[in-house]
């Protein structure tokens, strides 16, 4: 099970790459399914590959259920009437349309351990200033924040049309039948959302387990844990281990199914269609 | 106070807590808004402070505590930092840049949303065996992450003998590559009465021209925010150039800002530079935001179908 002393020339050294013509990986030969066994018992072996499944895993399973929260939040409070709704949507939307490749260098700016402007502001309030993308403990708050600034402006504007949707009749009979505010947002607000928050949850969790961009402009110590993406990326183009590479791309993707399907399969105990009805009858 | 009914302001007697019901309504208005404010400042914020620290000069970055205005403004970062990339990968001036950019993205953008629109068009208006099981199955492709076809695709264009050109990058879009957009239009189509193919038939029009001068126009609202969606996943994507362009002549926008990053120092990148290669790539897709919103927000519903 070693790898033999490359010849491979790395086609995406970026920072070694001269302009005068093109380098072309050469390649270990994809031989069959003893390859494919080899890499795949490589996988379960490696620490770098497990850091790489835990950071991810966690990342999706964090940042989705926060963003949606913090975006039916607002979604609630645009909903209040509020005046000059279209331009605060506009707002808030503003961040899910800057390129992920800006959002990343300007967190990474924002979170420079020394001149970065968050310490300086967590500073102000007396408050240590935090190692963030440097710190190993805070690699993965920081890219939940980053990513939460980023794209809860459009979970925010897909749940404010469907709060739209939800006909008034029914908080107007709620609240003739002596319903409180809580009742009647978790009794009538929730089961009507569900449809969209489910939605909104699976595409998140897809889009989150294959996190690419923020992670090449910031770079993180590989110790600390690269994304399931990225260390697929980068075996395979910088390290030439393309086999390997293509494994744990399975194994990602089978990763991917397998949150989809448990996301599926709970949502029968709470996502509410109103198409379908069971129950008493009449 | 969440209430989504009103209650009428009047009433035919005195209601004596009707100051208290007042006070409560301005104060939940007022915290509404005050919360509202503070989210707007969130965001607002680091978008300040990108532009701000892009017209810095070097020495003003650093300064403690942090200025919040440049002064001088140094409009010629947007220049130097092009430069510097030049000195570091000869001949990949800006406009070099932008022209592959916008090659590949037009390209691909076109591609992707007629391509899309045909067999969107096939699926809603033909009847065929197997139409269903075949729509199925495209939708089902949907789940194939990108991840998995990384190092296939590339094995597959390295036999073309297509590295390092821009084909990997353009001639997909025209195969109707996104499922999500085909179903989107296909839904659409489905809208469209038939009554219409038939009038148009009866006046002579053949398929190809219903397709151009009925089915498209109706369905221009959709059709657009594909556009729209087709040129920012294009002018953002990163991992297919990546993959496949090794010459930097070659470079598109964001990969020139990956490579020049690369080329700087870890703990003391370049940020004035950075931030203004990072404003000059998100300015046009902002300002596509500003111009034609709606269409962003209704490409917010590609693959949730209404109705």
């Amino acid at each position: 099970m070693k790898f033999d002393a490359d010849e491979r020339v790395s086609i995406a050294a970026l920072g070694k790459l001269d302009a005068e013509g093109p380098r072309i990986a050469r390649y270990r030969e994809l031989d069959s399914f003893t390859i494919g066994d080899t890499n795949y018992v490589i996988g379960a072996t490696d620490p770098f590959f497990f850091k790489a499944v835990w950071l991810t895993l966690r990342y999706a399973v964090f940042n989705v259920p926060l963003g949606l929260i913090a975006a039916l939040c607002v979604a609630l409070l645009l909903n209040q009437s509020v005046r000059g709704i279209g331009y605060w949507r506009t707002l808030y939307y503003l961040p899910a349309v800057l390129p992920a490749a800006a959002t990343a260098l300007l967190w990474w700016w924002l979170f420079a351990p020394k001149s970065g402007l968050i310490n300086w502001g967590l500073g102000q309030v007396g408050i240590g200033p935090m190692g963030w993308f440097t710190d190993k403990n805070l690699v993965l708050p920081s890219f939940i924040i980053m990513s939460t600034w980023g794209v809860f402006g459009a979970n925010t504007v897909i749940l404010l049309a469907g709060l739209k949707n939800i006909p008034p009749e029914l908080y107007e009979a709620a609240a003739i039948d002596g319903a409180g505010t809580w009742s009647k947002f978790r009794r009538i607000t929730i089961p009507m959302l569900s449809p969209a928050l489910f939605y909104n949850l699976i595409m998140g969790m897809i889009a989150a387990l294959q996190l690419f961009t923020q992670q090449a402009f910031i770079p993180t110590d590989r110790e600390d844990g690269w994304f399931l993406n990225w260390f697929i990326y980068n075996e395979a183009f910088n390290s030439g281990r393309m086999g390997y590479a293509s494994a744990v791309g399975w194994l990602t993707s089978i990763l991917i199914i397998a949150i989809t399907l448990l996301v599926f399969r709970s949502s029968t105990a709470w996502v509410f269609y109103e198409s379908s009805r069971e129950g008493e009858g009449a | 106070m969440t209430a989504n009914t009103t209650t009428p302001a009047t009433t035919a007697y005195h209601d004596p807590l009707a100051r208290r019901r007042l006070i409560q309504t301005i104060f939940g208005r007022i915290l509404i808004y005050a919360l509202l404010l503070f989210g707007a400042a969130l965001i607002l914020i680091p978008f300040f402070w990108m532009v701000s620290t892009s017209l810095k000069t070097e020495d003003q970055l650093f300064v403690w505590p942090p200025k919040w205005l440049p002064d001088p403004v140094a409009f010629e970062n947007y220049f130097d930092s092009w430069k510097q990339l030049d000195s570091i990968a000869p001949g990949l001036t800006f406009w070099r840049i932008m022209g592959n950019t916008l090659f590949i993205t037009v390209l691909a953008m076109f591609g992707e949303m007629f391509s899309a629109a045909i067999v969107a068009y096939g699926f809603a208006r033909f009847r065929f065996k197997g139409r269903d099981t075949i729509f199925f199955i495209m939708l089902s492709t949907m789940m194939i992450p990108a991840t998995l076809t990384m190092v296939p695709g590339f094995l597959v264009w390295r036999e073309f003998g297509l590295l390092n050109t821009y084909d990997p990058l353009t001639l997909p879009a025209l195969t109707a590559w996104g499922p999500a957009y085909i179903f989107l239009l296909r839904q659409f189509f489905l809208t469209i009465p038939r009554d219409m193919d038939d009038a148009a038939t009866v006046d002579g029009a053949n398929t190809v021209q219903i397709f151009f001068y009925i089915m498209l126009p109706m369905v221009k609202p959709a059709f657009l925010a594909i556009g729209v969606l087709a040129f920012q996943g294009n002018w953002n994507n990163l991992q297919a150039p990546l993959i496949y362009l090794n010459t930097t002549q070659f470079f598109t926008l964001i990969l020139s800002m990956q490579f020049f990053q690369q080329s700087l120092s870890k703990s003391a990148p370049k940020w004035h530079y950075m931030m203004a290669m990072a404003t000059m790539m998100a300015a046009p897709i902002l300002l596509m935001f500003f111009t034609a919103q709606r269409y962003f927000i209704e490409g917010l519903n590609v693959g949730a179908v209404k109705g």
